[in-house]
């Protein structure tokens, strides 16, 4: 790993009012790289994704990002550096339209023409979002909300996206189109930090992967080396 | 018939301060769920600053105008920075309580400092005199207000329906943390509403002055529980919902007593609950779909 990073977390502690969910997690996202993080339901992968955008409370570490210490800046702050983020549970607006959604995602783009760009970009990957740009979004169905909630995170023209579990629930046919959209926009020179259930398709996709276990992580390493690890296998095929 | 269109254009004066209150009444409800009571209090605060300028130190209308906006909305901001804002993220309840509170003193100290009796408006004489439409009188003072609101009415939809302001009110209304995390700016968007929602109090308190010819410490009080009413019927968090409200409150207020027996004008406040009770129990959820929220 000798290329720069993107994104650094050093023992990062964090959790909601006295609880604590992230235990002194220490993870680095490269400039162009796919990296996912592993573990079962409720270790605390969420909660790590939530701590870089300021969403839970952090106690102890730093977190980098660009050589900018954002420990302490506010949600929006982050954003506007570039981080885009895309929470598990289809968290769309359901009060707009799925166009307003997708301006909503565009909130920091400055010209119309870059807007036009990129909503022309998420309506040829998701074709059925063109289809359904004037319904309320609270009306559409759960695989179209997941594919609105990630094209609304690509609006902003983020250099790194946090993406929370974007297969969950989704029909496989789904799930392979957006590991191919992945792929496309990490080509595009988006790097990504990954959650998934589906860690055949996250580490088919990721450069690099850490597994946690109890709010903390157990084991790094690229994927190639994980896909063969028992512990990873463990955690997909024992436990959950 | 002519008896009836004229009790319908002589509502739309309070029509329109009723309208103007319940949009700014709304926008801060749909946003950040605060049943804003002192909201009565910021509109009052308009119609002081307006009377200083007219009334006292004689200067033009235009400058009342202006600087009743600028009272509404420095009272406004007040509000908002010292009372609501280190609550932010508790329950309703306590917004409720803290708006009421926030109420209570500033009417009380106005009272204190200004005294409770009516203060005499001065009406610029370009706003005296009425129009002719066959034999239905329109005040020129009706009009003044009632055009306005209807051009401040199309600026609000559309920008709450078009620009990135108005999409930022209705996303974070839905889901704060999500908005952030797109880059929008909570407390920005606040105060930008409050501001909003201050000056469009502040105008109406102009207006309430040119109207009735004279403001008083305790006007907030009337005015704020008819545009309540109106914004849960106009559907909490729709604007043009408010305002047609508004006026669907005033003019049957008025419509209300003017075919009830002379005796019973007094029963005039009791409309708005009748139709405040109608909707609760029919409706609660307002005639118009909440766009903000």
């Amino acid at each position: 790993m000798s290329k720069n990073p993107l994104l650094k977390l050093n023992n990062v502690l964090a959790g909601y009012g006295k609880m604590n969910v992230v235990n002194n997690i220490s993870i680095r996202v490269n400039q162009g790289e796919i990296v996912t993080l592993l573990g079962s339901n409720g270790v605390g992968k969420t909660s790590t994704l939530r701590t870089i955008i300021a969403q839970t409370d952090l106690k102890k570490g730093e977190i980098k990002y660009k050589d900018i210490n954002i420990t302490h800046f506010p949600t929006y702050k982050i954003a506007e550096l570039g981080i885009g983020y895309c929470p598990e549970g289809r968290a769309i607006f359901g009060n707009l339209t799925t166009k307003e959604n997708l301006q909503a995602g565009a909130y920091l783009l400055k010209s119309r023409q870059k807007f036009k760009e990129n909503l022309d970009r998420v309506y040829s990957l998701f074709p059925i979002l063109k289809e359904r740009s004037n319904q309320i979004a609270e009306l559409l169905s759960g695989g179209e909300q997941e594919m609105l909630a990630i094209g609304r995170s690509l609006m902003n023209n983020p250099n790194l996206l946090l993406l929370d579990e974007p297969s969950l629930g989704l029909a496989p046919k789904l799930v392979e189109l957006i590991g191919k959209t992945l792929r496309e926009i990490n080509k595009e020179g988006v790097s990504i930090l990954l959650i998934e259930q589906n860690a055949k398709m996250a580490l088919e996709i990721s450069n690099y992967g850490y597994l946690m276990r109890k709010g903390s992580i157990v084991l790094e390493g690229t994927a190639k080396e994980l896909v063969a690890d028992d512990r990873v296998k463990e955690v997909y095929l024992g436990i959950i | 018939m002519n008896y009836l269109l004229q009790q319908i254009i002589n509502s739309l004066g309070f029509g329109s301060i009723v309208a103007l209150l319940a949009a700014g009444y709304t926008m801060t409800f749909g946003l950040i769920g605060l049943v804003n009571f002192a909201h009565g209090e910021v509109f009052m605060a308009g119609a002081f600053t307006a009377y200083f300028i007219l009334t006292i130190l004689k200067l033009p209308f235009w400058l009342a105008i202006l600087m009743g906006l600028v009272g509404s909305i420095i009272i406004g901001l007040l509000v908002e920075r010292l009372a609501f804002k280190p609550v932010r993220g508790s329950g309703m309840i306590t917004l409720f309580i803290i708006g009421l509170g926030v109420s209570q003193i500033l009417r009380n100290s106005t009272v204190m400092l200004f005294d409770a009796r009516l203060k005499g408006f001065t009406i610029s004489s370009f706003l005296k005199g009425v129009y002719m439409l066959g034999e239905v009188m329109i005040f020129k003072k009706t009009l003044f207000i009632f055009l306005p609101v209807l051009a401040i009415c199309i600026i609000l939809v559309y920008l709450i329906k078009n620009t990135k302001l108005g999409i930022a009110m209705r996303s974070l209304s839905y889901d704060t943390q999500m908005a952030q995390s797109l880059g929008m700016n909570t407390e920005r968007v606040i105060i930008i509403t409050f501001i909003i929602s201050s000056a469009l109090a502040g105008f109406a308190a102009v207006s309430w002055g040119y109207i009735y010819g004279s403001v008083h410490a305790g006007m907030g009080v009337y005015a704020v529980v008819n545009a309540f009413v109106a914004s849960v019927i106009g559907g909490v968090g729709n604007v043009l919902g408010a305002i047609i409200a508004g006026y669907i409150i005033a003019i049957g207020g008025n419509l209300f007593i003017a075919f009830l027996p002379p005796d019973l004008v007094g029963l005039r406040p009791l409309f708005v609950w009748i139709i405040f009770f109608i909707i609760l129990i029919f409706k609660p959820s307002g005639l118009f779909r909440a766009n903000i929220k």
